[in-house]
């Protein structure tokens, strides 16, 4: 790197200080170029061999550097499940270095989760004029790939050209839900057959995740309507999922968001049962043990069920759940927190449960495998493996879990 | 003429960069002199370090914090928060510190300056009274650890059976499972952190706490970046209670010796 980058400077003085006559000539490119022309005399020449020679070794100096790392996503894998419901929420949005992103999902796969959740940011990929910058979406599903995982892609947060000036970045109304559509189309066109489950929005039941815009069940099913014939058309056999809904007991009229299981039916009362082909959901445990018995006023890994029920009866449950997001904290501090053996137990209960008593949930995705960075908040102890790839304990028993 | 004017603008731009770089950012000290009160943040959910009843709040950080105010001729006001909002509450001045079992983190050093470590509360090991020749990780090759299962100590310890061929780690549902299995001779040491570990030995004095703490989670009270002199005042402060032995009453009375 160091001998690039100087090359031509060195290639400069080098040639330079073995003609005093020539050094004033640093400021000077024509003068240079002029004495090294054919009618220049032959002593001058005779003056640059032994630059030229010099010249000649610091080129060779620069082809003697390591080659960049060559990172291929090497023989298609297997992944090795006792549980093939269990998945992971990867979070591979941020990670810069490939082979982070090819050692995570390597990772994902000896631990037996045959399923990723991944968040493909809009924002970060589609310029103004239409061009789309596929290369890091391209390195992560070309990994997943390899290591046998299905992947559930999540698309969200606006580009600034298509979202109004001082907005937040997650901010999305309806005068840009076509512009999204035809990212979701390019998404879904691009990745076929290798990615098939889009997941439209995250958690729209809360006004933080369209940048503090009040909201309503209308915008999400808007959003359905447009986006969802648009992917079908560029790829129909993806299957697109709604919802992702965050489990929240907040009324209607709050400036927060409004209640999942309100806003489900609110969606359903607007017609969005057309526009997607299954439900993706959250459901955390918080300091409930999973088989705690579900309340519409409490909030647990089963109001999955409660759910489920809205489903039913909005004549909608020939559609599977597919959880994309669950999992206990085991933060030292957090009051919504349990200790580190109950998040271990509790996860396994979870995973035993949802196996047993809910047939229409296809993966339970946990939240979350890895991030890039620590946090250094309560974040980082719902994590399976840290920034720096140490596996902690509930990793070792989800592996041994899955079989492995 | 024009190189004279060149040379007082020059001259006027020095003198206001040199005022400029003297006038200091508004410092919380003055006030907090003035008034007599200095008003710490805390989440009271953490026993021993802070906790609340009726009668109010209390714990080790809540007298740590009293010696503090008494030592610089102040009293305190508690300012409780949850532990998610410490840092908001102290950038937004609401309070002047944080004393609330605040871990060192260099991430928020931006924003934030820490105080001397006044607890550690990383991992510890704990032996039985008649378990001879443990006194760190290094000596338990060949012996039995017990963990609490997931947490810190488990992961230190799964890091250590690598280094030490015949370590055998045994993980436990609690600190005090893990604990009890050493006083019931199922284990020779329990790898735990320092606040468990103490909080059972102070019922449990036949097993001896090591020297040496295996891992470094310090604990130090919490200013924003720009009260230099606060911060000066507290480390002064924390200084004269280590010399005094205030701080290690403190710290025994809730914790043990």
């Amino acid at each position: 790197m160091l001998t690039t980058r100087w090359t031509p400077f060195l290639t400069y003085f080098v040639l330079f200080s073995f003609n005093p006559l020539h050094l004033g000539g640093f400021a000077s490119h024509s003068s240079f170029f002029k004495r090294l022309s054919p009618h220049s005399s032959r002593s001058s020449l005779l003056t640059f061999l032994p630059a030229l020679r010099l010249l000649t070794f610091v080129f060779i100096l620069t082809l003697l550097q390591p080659a960049p790392i060559l990172i291929t996503p090497g023989p298609p894998q297997t992944v090795q499940t006792l549980h093939p419901i269990v998945g992971v929420h990867t979070r591979l949005t941020d990670e810069v270095e490939e082979w982070k992103i090819q050692r995570t999902l390597q990772l994902v796969r000896e631990m037996g989760a045959g399923w990723i959740v991944e968040f493909f940011p809009w924002a970060y990929y589609h310029a103004e004029d239409g061009g789309i910058a596929w290369e890091h979406p391209d390195l992560v599903v070309n990994h997943a790939q390899a290591q046998g995982l299905k992947i559930i892609a999540r698309l969200g947060l606006t580009p600034g050209w298509a979202r109004p000036k001082d907005t937040p970045l997650n901010y999305l109304d309806e005068t840009a839900y076509d512009d999204f559509a035809v990212f979701a189309a390019a998404f879904a066109e691009r990745y076929q057959g290798k990615v098939d489950y889009l997941i439209i929005g995250n958690e729209p039941n809360l006004n933080y995740e369209w940048g503090y815009r009040l909201t309503t069940p209308q915008d999400y099913v808007s959003l359905l309507e447009m986006v969802y014939p648009a992917v079908k058309a560029a790829n129909p056999e993806m299957m697109v999922l709604g919802g992702a809904l965050a489990p929240t007991l907040e009324p209607a009229g709050s400036p927060w968001g409004l209640n999942d299981l309100e806003y489900l039916a609110g969606m359903y009362e607007l017609g969005a049962a057309a526009y997607f082909d299954g439900l993706a959901a959250h459901s955390y445990g918080l300091t409930f043990p999973p088989d705690f018995e579900p309340a519409p006023d409490v909030l647990n890994f089963r109001r999955i069920e409660l759910l489920r029920q809205v489903m039913e009866s909005y004549g909608d449950s020939h559609k599977s759940i597919y959880i994309t997001e669950t999992g206990w904290n085991d933060h030292p501090r957090w009051t919504q927190a349990v200790r580190p053996g109950q998040r271990i137990q509790y996860t396994l209960d979870a995973l035993d449960f949802a196996e047993a008593n809910w047939p229409y949930v296809e993966v339970v995705g946990i939240w979350a495998f890895r991030l890039p960075a620590p946090t250094k908040s309560h974040m980082d102890y719902y994590t399976l493996v840290t920034p720096e790839f140490v596996a902690k304990p509930i990793y070792a028993e989800l592996k041994a879990y899955t079989g492995n | 003429m024009f190189r004279s004017f060149i040379l007082k603008l020059f001259g006027l731009i020095c003198l206001g960069l040199l005022f400029a770089s003297c006038q200091s950012e508004p410092e919380s000290w003055q006030r907090i002199e003035a008034t007599g009160i200095l008003r710490v943040g805390l989440d009271p959910t953490y026993p021993p370090f802070e906790a609340a009843n009726n009668e109010g709040v209390l714990g080790l950080d809540v007298d740590l914090a009293k010696a503090i105010t008494a030592d610089l001729g102040l009293e305190s006001e508690f300012v409780l928060f949850g532990y998610d909002g410490l840092y908001d509450a102290l950038g937004t001045e609401q309070v002047d510190v944080l004393i609330s079992g605040m871990v060192v983190v260099p991430e928020r050093t931006r924003d934030f300056a820490f105080s001397e470590p006044y607890f550690n509360a990383g991992q510890i090991l704990v032996t039985g009274g008649d378990t001879a020749g443990i006194q760190q990780m290094s000596d338990l090759n060949g012996r039995i650890l017990a963990v609490e299962l997931g947490a810190q100590g488990h992961v230190e310890a799964t890091t250590w059976s690598r280094r030490l061929a015949n370590l055998i780690v045994i993980p436990y549902n609690t600190p005090d499972e893990a604990l009890t299995a050493v006083l019931n001779h199922e284990a020779d040491a329990a790898l735990v952190d320092s606040i468990s570990g103490r909080l059972f030995l102070m019922n449990e004095p036949g097993l001896v706490r090591g020297e040496t703490a295996v891992s470094v989670e310090p604990f130090a009270i919490v200013t924003r970046k720009e009260d230099e002199l606060l911060l000066e005042k507290i480390n002064e402060s924390l200084d004269n209670l280590q010399a005094s032995g205030q701080l290690e009453q403190i710290i025994s009375k809730w914790l043990g010796p």
